[in-house]
Parts: structure tokens; C-alpha cells; sequence
């Protein structure tokens, strides 16, 4: 509308001295018209972007609403044939059922060391090698580190049947001979779960790029001062990359507690299941009461959920940096 | 000049009979930090490439000693209409599913670095499904689908008159479900580094583009796409790894039915190790597998020229 009223008036008056000052103050003020409608344009589209981002949360988010929302209701509201979508009453002795029918305690204990362990290690070892290729020159160090790359392009699909032959002939073991015949090897116990996945290839390479950006003067200034390798190493460098630790450390728990096909192939006993591994035979026993498999998988699923509020940005920066770098 | 080598030669002989015994100290420290890694992934992955090949020219049941086969066991599976018919549903996944979930991420990721309040709520929201195991998200996506009354969709339909739909029991809705749910498990990841690419990308660009009057749109088209090009390539060759090695899903959703209608290679393998226990022609499949992500893996390293420091 402005922009149809003003120029009218600057073609009217040109020429003049007066017409030359109107110009200019007509000119102000069309720019300042043109700047409110340009910002309330702008607000409406904000608005409107806030109102779609809004409707795509509440999508994304529905999901685990619903999983919530059914983990209380009653079974005969899961059975009647007009379920309201707010539960009509709140059960939460559903999560005590599921509890009783399978025991959720021990899946979650089991898969809370098998996290703990992995980060661990996946922390001291990872960090060690990660530290020795980026920062020490040693002979066969490229060969190593060559390795490790061709490692990380291996899925875990295409070795998991000889990992499992592995584990199986494991020697004097389970009641295996010296050519791991006869018996059991580690299948179904603790180490079978634990010694696979000590450290990955990839938490190598990341802490490789961590310390290649630690300077190499505070380890040559220790040297010189006199400390040992290890101490340059335990004392002077891993500290300098903490926040890279806190990364791999999310990695790996993540990790651990939500795998599934490597415990579901090694274990039998229900003592050595895993979270992951308990939810998903747990679905058989709950067959079609879906509140007290919406409760199992609320427990399964919330310690990952919870974790992730607390360390959203380390998470997303693991995450996405580890995948860019 | 000849003055100037043999000076660079006595600096340096000077210069190796002090340093040995640092480098050496040195080298060797290195070589035990690497070493406890460098010795488990050699025991758990490079040993089981190598068992994983030979075995797969073998017939090998696991009670009596691997039989020599030849190419018998990939004859087998280039003839096998289901090993087939997991390959293509791999290849339907991808080539359906990523490039929506591409276009979804880069609109959100858009939007979001507009910078408005209440960004990171929206981004816990949309990133919540990578965190959380795939099992636990199958099992909620398992009720959703519900071919009952009380499945979330056909709760939904209904309100549109829509008679009850059996999804994943169906043969032709089920591998469609399953799609749906790796665009929604897969957006948050690819929003993500969307967004920090795009927040990575030049100001200036956009201001000289300002300067120049473009549009909105123009800049969107001229500097935006093309800056994202790289990223672009990237997300689509991580998430074509990613969906070959698809399998939590498929276990706990579908079985790979009805009627294989969703297996997919992983699941294949799975089966033929694991229930069937033919551990010669799974290593084959395997093999196939890797041979697979391998070549794309190389493949895109040589056209990004990424390496890899």
C-alpha cells in the first residue's frame, strides 16, 4: 500500500527546492513504512515457522507420548473396541506387573555393566592407542593406523558368525579341550558379553583426531622435564581432551546398552540377558497386553532418554562431529 | 652447493647418534600404547574377515569339520530367490527411505537455524529417536501399527472413515510401515549435521548475495544447496551403510514377513546361521555383505578425495 502512495508524491513535487526536502522526508518515511510491514511479514513467518516446528515436534514426539500413555492404562481399556486417547484411569502397578512377570531388575543390572565395562575400556584403551598414533612416532605406527581404518569400513554383520565360532571353541573353557571341542567355550557367560566389544576401531580413530590437536610443546615440555611416557601421557595429555573422553564415553554406553543381536546370539540364560535382549523376549510373554509391554519398553527406553537431557550437547556433538570428522 | 650437502650430511649423522635412543624409547612406548587395541581388533575383527571368507567356500554346520565347496555356496545364493528378494528390499529401503528423510532433515534443519525460541526443545524432540534403542522404538512402533482397533493409525483412520488396515501383517503394507519408521528414527541424526554444516557456511556469502538484491529463494538455490553438497553426499553414503546393516528393526517388527516381504540381508544371515545353522553359505552372504559396503565405502572416499585427518 505504501509503496503505491509514495511514489505518486515524489513525481509531484520534484524539480523544487521544497519538493527536494518533502523528497527526502517522504522518502523517510516510506522506508520506514516499508521497514514495519517488512518486520511484521517477518514476525508472521516466524509465527508460522514456530507453529509448523511445533506440529513437527509434537509428530517426532507422539511416538514415545503413546508408549507412555499406554505403559498406565488398564487392560480392559487396551481391549475395548473405543479406547479414549487420554487413559481413562492411571495404572501405574502395570510397571510392578511387568516387573514381576519378567525380571526387568536384572536386564537392566546386566546391561548397566556391560555399558560400564565398554566405556571403560573403551576409554583407557581407546585413548592409549589413539594417543601412540597420533602423537608418537613409532615404527609400524602407519601400518596400525591403516588397519584401524580398514576396521571401521568391517559391519558388524559380516564377522559376527566367526566372533560367535570364536567364542564357542574358546579353548580349556566351558568344558572345551585345547581345540576348544567338547564343550560350551564362553557361550552364555559373562565374558562371551564383555570381551568382544572391549574397544572399536572407531573410538580409536576419534581420540586419534582428538590429541592431533593437542599441542605437541606441553609433551616435549614434559619430556624434557623429565617424566616417564606414561606420566606425559596419563598427566599431560589425556586431560587435554576431556571433553572428546565425555564424547566416546556416551558413545560407548550408548553402545552397550542398547545392543541387542550379540546377546541375543550369545546367552540363553534369562540372568545373562540384556535389556534390550529381556524387551524383546518379554513381548512374547506380554503377547497382546500392549500396557505391560509399553511398560517394559518405558523402562528400557527411559535411562538412555534421561541420560540424553542431561548431556544433549555432548550427545549431538559425539554424534554428529564423530560422523563429519 | 656440494659444501651445502655435506654439511646436511654431518648434521644429520649428528643428529642420529644423539637421537636413537629417545626415538627408540620412544618408539617402543608407543608401540605398547597401541598395542592391547591394536591386539583385540586384530582378534576380533581382522581374524574374522579372514575365518568369515574362508569359511564361506566351505559347508559347515558346526558339529562336523568344514567341507570344502568351492564357489558352491554363491552359486546357492545367486540362485535363491529370497536371498535375492533381501537384497532388494535393502535396495527399496534406501532408495525410498533416504531421500525423504533427506529432504525432511534439510527443511527442519533450515527452519531451525532461523533461530527461533524454543530450538532446543524441538531439536530433544526430533533427536530423541537416535538415542534410543531400536528395540524399545519397535516395540512402540509395534503397538502403533496395530492391525486391532486400537492401533494409533487405524485409531486415526477411523476418524476419516477408514476401515482397519493391517500394515505390518500385511504383504504389501508391511515393508512401507517399516520404511516409515527408519525416516523417523533417521531425521534427528541428519537434522543434526545439516544444521552445523549449515551454521559452518560463510556469511559473507549471503550478505554479497544481499548486496547483489537476491531473493530469499535464490539464495537458498545459489548458496545454501550447493554449500550442503559435500554433507549432502556424506549423509547419503552413511545412510546407505546404515540401512544395509538394518536388522534390530526388522527382528522385532516383522520377522522378515509376511512372506519375506521385509527381510533384508542382515535378517537373511541371521536366519541362515542361526536357525538353519548353515554357517558356510551365511559366511557367504556375509561376504556379500562386506564386499557390498566395502566398495561403496572406498567409492566415496575417492570422490569426496576425503582422507581421513
Amino acid at each position: 500500500m505504501t509503496d503505491t502512495v509514495f511514489p505518486g508524491t515524489l513525481d509531484a513535487s520534484a524539480g523544487t527546492e521544497q519538493g527536494a526536502a518533502e523528497r527526502k522526508a517522504a522518502a523517510r518515511t516510506a522506508k520506514q513504512a516499508n521497514k514495519r510491514s517488512a518486520s511484521t511479514k517477518r514476525r508472521i513467518s516466524r509465527v508460522a515457522l514456530t507453529v509448523l516446528l511445533i506440529v513437527v515436534s509434537f509428530v517426532m514426539a507422539l511416538p514415545f507420548v503413546w508408549m507412555f500413555l499406554t505403559s498406565v492404562r488398564s487392560s480392559p481399556e487396551i481391549f475395548s473396541s473405543d479406547m479414549p486417547m487420554w487413559p481413562a484411569e492411571w495404572h501405574w502397578e502395570n510397571f510392578t506387573v511387568a516387573l514381576e512377570r519378567a525380571p526387568f531388575g536384572i536386564y537392566a543390572r546386566n546391561s548397566f555393566i556391560i555399558a560400564v565395562v565398554h566405556t571403560i575400556s573403551n576409554l583407557v584403551f581407546g585413548s592409549m592407542a589413539g594417543y601412540a598414533l597420533a602423537k608418537i612416532r613409532f615404527k609400524g605406527s602407519s601400518v596400525i593406523f591403516g588397519f584401524i581404518l580398514a576396521s571401521m569400513m568391517i559391519p558388524f554383520y559380516a564377522i559376527v558368525i566367526p566372533e560367535f565360532l570364536m567364542i564357542r571353541f574358546v579353548p580349556f573353557a566351558g568344558g572345551n579341550d585345547l581345540f576348544g571341542q567338547g564343550g560350551t567355550g564362553w557361550y552364555d557367560t559373562w565374558w562371551a558379553l564383555l570381551i568382544p566389544g572391549l574397544v572399536s576401531p572407531f573410538n580409536i580413530f576419534l581420540f586419534r583426531q582428538f590429541f592431533i590437536s593437542t599441542p605437541t610443546e606441553l609433551m616435549e615440555a614434559a619430556r624434557i622435564d623429565g617424566a616417564s611416557e606414561a606420566r606425559t601421557f596419563v598427566q599431560i595429555m589425556a586431560p587435554l581432551i576431556r571433553p572428546g573422553m565425555l564424547t566416546v564415553a556416551l558413545l560407548a554406553f550408548e553402545a552397550g546398552w542398547n545392543n541387542f543381536l550379540w546377546p541375543l546370539l550369545v546367552t540363553s540364560s534369562t540372568n545373562l540377558r540384556t535389556i534390550q535382549l529381556g524387551l524383546s523376549v518379554f513381548r512374547q510373554e506380554a503377547g497382546t497386553e500392549f500396557n505391560l509391554l509399553m511398560a517394559g519398553t518405558t523402562m528400557a527406553a527411559v535411562p538412555m532418554i534421561v541420560m540424553f537431557f542431561f548431556f544433549q550437547k555432548q550427545f549431538v556433538n559425539g554424534f554428529v562431529g564423530s560422523g563429519l570428522k | 652447493m656440494s659444501t651445502n650437502t655435506v654439511d646436511r650430511q654431518t648434521l644429520s649423522t649428528t643428529r642420529r647418534r644423539r637421537t636413537p635412543t629417545l626415538t627408540q624409547r620412544q618408539g617402543r612406548w608407543g608401540l605398547l600404547f597401541a598395542a592391547p587395541a591394536t591386539v583385540q581388533i586384530a582378534l576380533w575383527t581382522g581374524l574374522p574377515v579372514l575365518v568369515s571368507i574362508i569359511l564361506s567356500f566351505t559347508n559347515y554346520d558346526m558339529l562336523n569339520p568344514p567341507e570344502f565347496l568351492g564357489f558352491d555356496n554363491y552359486v546357492t545364493l545367486a540362485n535363491d530367490p529370497v536371498f535375492w528378494k533381501a537384497l532388494g528390499n535393502n535396495f527399496i529401503m534406501a532408495i525410498v527411505g533416504i531421500p525423504i528423510s533427506i529432504l525432511i532433515s534439510l527443511a527442519l534443519a533450515v527452519m531451525l537455524n532461523q533461530g527461533l525460541r524454543g530450538n532446543s526443545i524441538f531439536r530433544t524432540a526430533v533427536f530423541l529417536p537416535h538415542v534410543t534403542a531400536t528395540v524399545a522404538i519397535a516395540m512402540i512402533w509395534l503397538w502403533i501399527y496395530s492391525p486391532g482397533g486400537n492401533g494409533l493409525f487405524n485409531i486415526v483412520l477411523g476418524f476419516f472413515g477408514v476401515p482397519n488396515q493391517a500394515f505390518l501383517a500385511s504383504p504389501s503394507q508391511a515393508l512401507p510401515s517399516v520404511i516409515l519408521v527408519t525416516i523417523w528414527q533417521g531425521i534427528g541424526l541428519k537434522m543434526m549435521i545439516y544444521l552445523a554444516s549449515l551454521q559452518g557456511i560463510d556469511q559473507q556469502l549471503y550478505e554479497a548475495a544481499d548486496i547483489d538484491g537476491a531473493s530469499a529463494v535464490q539464495k537458498f538455490f545459489r548458496i545454501t544447496i550447493p554449500m550442503l553438497k559435500p554433507v549432502t553426499f556424506f549423509i547419503l553414503v552413511t545412510s546407505i551403510v546404515g540401512n544395509f546393516q538394518t536388522f534390530d528393526l526388522i527382528y522385532n517388527l516383522t520377522n522378515g514377513g509376511p512372506a519375506n516381504s521385509t527381510t533384508v540381508i542382515t535378517y537373511q544371515i541371521y536366519q541362515t546361521a542361526f536357525q538353519q545353522f548353515r554357517m558356510g553359505l551365511a559366511t557367504a552372504q556375509s561376504v556379500v555383505l562386506l564386499i557390498v559396503l566395502v566398495v561403496l565405502t572406498i567409492f566415496s572416499r575417492r570422490i569426496t578425495g576425503g582422507k581421513d585427518d
